[in-house]
């Protein structure tokens, strides 16, 4: 018997029975479509890391006082041991590297921005190099960067994240306006585009002064970050490398003490990230895969009593020249493609489910193109490994026994 | 394959012993026989008296324990499961008493059946299906189902299965055992004018009526061929008479 033949004869027997073979399927469907919408978010949550949350822009790192810390001893010994950052040690990267584009510097602290009698509380307050609108993802929206003037001679311009625009200046042009930051009296010179949301925060909830500015008003003990952008076509790690020889030596490290700083990475952030996903997606896999046992049970066992249903059919087969290897086949077939049919039902499911999870919740689930494969070379081997059994016991029927069945 | 003398099946010594528990059950004891293309034979004999036995060994479905089984001049007795399935495939076709049609395929497609393990095209099988189902006179109940056709419609569906593949001999194992008189003799008139038209039948039965068909009877006790016997069999112009 042909192998075509062998899944006519299987899809008539299965849609012969459709409520059982629905009820049987139910745990194959469960089982996909959970699996399947997990995998559905943690691709979404790491497309969406990619995308917006580690993405410093192109050739960016950023050397901080803490870096990314997996675990909690690195990360007390740094609070004990890293000294804070200056301005002064993103000059002197700027001046000892010859492979970074831009160098700039950001510290931050916390304010209320206040325009009349509209105001909005706890706005990150972002002293900054003029050269730092260049460096990070910021679009222009309106107006202008900083000037180097403006800079050295602690300005009081601000330049305005897009929720603050719309808080403050609902219908209003904003540009020559003027707002309070932390009660002083700021002009403002740009706007950025919107960048929207991270796992629900704002992250256009923000102004940028200069630093000079921020200094005379929050003061000097904040570390800052350095933001350092690699010219094009030098390889990142060369950069980073560089930069760490210029801070180490002005920390006075020696050759065989760890660093004192962090370095923090698109592809560091990624990393831990996906890290952190990896040990979901684990949990979630075996989860899964003890409900992925049991429906193959409830498979195995429907097609046991498939088997027995069906002795005088399989009679009947053998008694006009079917061979063991044919039956075996045909009830093997059955078993991958009921298994496969919960797959596919499943996935159909999950595409739903991970749709309507990405509109319903801030999680931005996106069902993957391999998916489907992946449930198909799942199903196929749970429908393989439960119907092998079944397969045999039918294959061994003695045909005269089997005929006599009543 | 077929021999000179036109024999089909040569069967010697033959011998079929069960175990039931400490009890051998001598099913077959010693039987020989040899069948020509062409013959129609009635197989008699109370129950328990190996029928069914001589039958199973004859269309393959069992070994015996002891003896010798040649089909065609093969010795069959010897061969593997897998070609016993291709000689049950190619050179027997069964036709039982309780039809034994798979209920979920139309007329047609229970026709059809054997050439599928024949490794046939769809568009061949269906024509030879169609052939086999004309030579019943069932064509027009071609995509009925079994539970759509008569007691007597099923049994000619089955016949038309075991003719399909144009085997060397047709087994009848009670094939009116489920019919009223009317539409047994329709079945039995079908037989004789399939013999005529050259098939080898072996009739199983339990009722003289039918076995007055056969031109040859053969009754069985205990195991043991106790008569073979030649007769007439009433004429075609009779047959026609009878069925009309």
């Amino acid at each position: 018997m042909s192998f075509l033949e062998a899944i006519r004869v299987a899809l008539g027997s299965i849609l012969a029975n459709k409520l059982r073979s629905f009820l049987t399927l139910l745990g194959t469907i469960i089982s996909i479509c959970a699996i399947i919408a997990v995998i559905s978010v943690i691709n979404g949550l790491n497309l969406y890391v990619e995308e917006s949350v580690s993405n410093l822009g192109k050739g960016v790192f950023v050397i901080s006082k803490f870096g990314i810390e997996h675990d909690r001893e690195t990360f007390l010994k740094a609070i004990r041991r890293n000294p804070d950052l200056r301005l002064e040690d993103g000059e002197a990267i700027d001046k000892a590297c010859d492979l970074t584009d831009e160098v700039g510097v950001e510290v931050h602290s916390n304010a209320r921005i206040k325009r009349g009698s509209h105001f909005l509380d706890g706005v990150d307050v972002g002293g900054v190099t003029q050269n730092i609108l260049d460096i990070e993802p910021f679009e222009l929206d309106q107006g202008r960067n900083f000037t180097r003037s403006e800079l050295l001679g602690n300005a009081h311009s601000v330049f305005l994240g897009a929720d603050v625009v719309t808080e403050l200046f609902p219908s209003v042009d904003c540009l020559g306006k003027k707002v309070t930051v932390d009660g002083q009296l700021f002009t403002v010179i740009g706007t950025a585009k919107k960048r929207g949301s991270v796992f629900g925060m704002s992250r256009d909830n923000f102004v940028k002064i200069p630093i000079t500015t921020h200094e005379k008003m929050f003061g000097r003990r904040r570390s800052v970050n350095i933001s350092v952008k690699a010219r094009d076509e030098v390889d990142i790690d060369e950069v980073v490398d560089q930069a760490r020889v210029v801070l180490r030596s002005r920390h006075h490290l020696r050759y065989d003490e760890d660093d004192d700083f962090g370095v923090v990475t698109s592809d560091g952030i990624n990393n831990l990230w996906k890290s952190l996903t990896a040990a979901l997606f684990a949990i979630a896999t075996f989860v899964v895969s003890i409900s992925l046992v049991v429906s193959g049970i409830v498979i195995m066992n429907i097609m046991l009593v498939a088997v027995i249903e069906r002795t005088r059919e399989i009679g009947v087969r053998k008694a006009v020249g079917a061979t063991d290897a044919d039956i075996r086949r045909q009830f093997l077939v059955e078993s991958v493609i009921l298994s496969c049919l919960g797959g596919f039902l499943g996935l159909i499911f999950a595409f739903g489910v991970s749709t309507l999870i990405a509109a319903a919740t801030p999680l931005p689930a996106r069902f993957p193109m391999w998916a489907p494969a992946l449930a198909f070379v799942i199903c196929t081997a749970v429908g393989i490994f439960f119907g092998v059994h079944p397969a045999r016991k039918a294959a061994g029927m003695d045909p005269i026994e089997a005929l006599r069945a009543e | 394959m077929s021999q000179a003398n036109g024999e089909v099946i040569r069967l010697r010594g033959l011998r079929k012993i069960y175990q039931m528990g400490s009890q051998e059950v001598r099913a077959l004891d010693g039987v020989d026989l040899t069948l020509h293309r062409g013959e129609y034979i009635a197989v008699m004999g109370p129950s328990g008296s190996g029928k069914s036995t001589l039958m199973n060994l004859i269309g393959c479905l069992d070994t015996p324990t002891e003896g010798d089984y040649h089909l065609n001049g093969t010795l069959v007795s010897e061969l593997s499961e897998d070609d016993l399935a291709r000689i049950r495939n190619r050179e027997i076709g069964f036709v039982f008493q309780t039809f034994n049609l798979l209920p979920r395929l139309t007329a047609a497609r229970n026709v059809e059946l054997p050439l599928v393990y024949a490794g046939m095209s769809l568009d061949e099988r269906e024509e030879r299906a169609a052939e086999a189902l004309a030579q019943v006179e069932l064509s027009d109940r071609s995509h009925h189902k079994p539970n759509e056709l008569s007691g007597g419609q099923r049994q000619r569906v089955a016949i038309a299965r075991a003719l399909v593949t144009r085997p060397s001999i047709l087994l009848a194992d009670e094939p009116t055992g489920n019919l009223d008189s009317r539409t047994s003799e329709e079945i039995i008139a079908l037989l004789d004018s399939l013999n005529q038209a050259g098939n080898t039948i072996v009739l199983v039965t339990h009722e003289p009526d039918i076995a007055r068909h056969a031109r040859r009877v053969i009754t069985l006790r205990d195991g043991k061929v106790i008569s073979d016997e030649a007769q007439t069999p009433p004429s075609t112009a009779q047959l026609a008479k009878s069925t009309s």
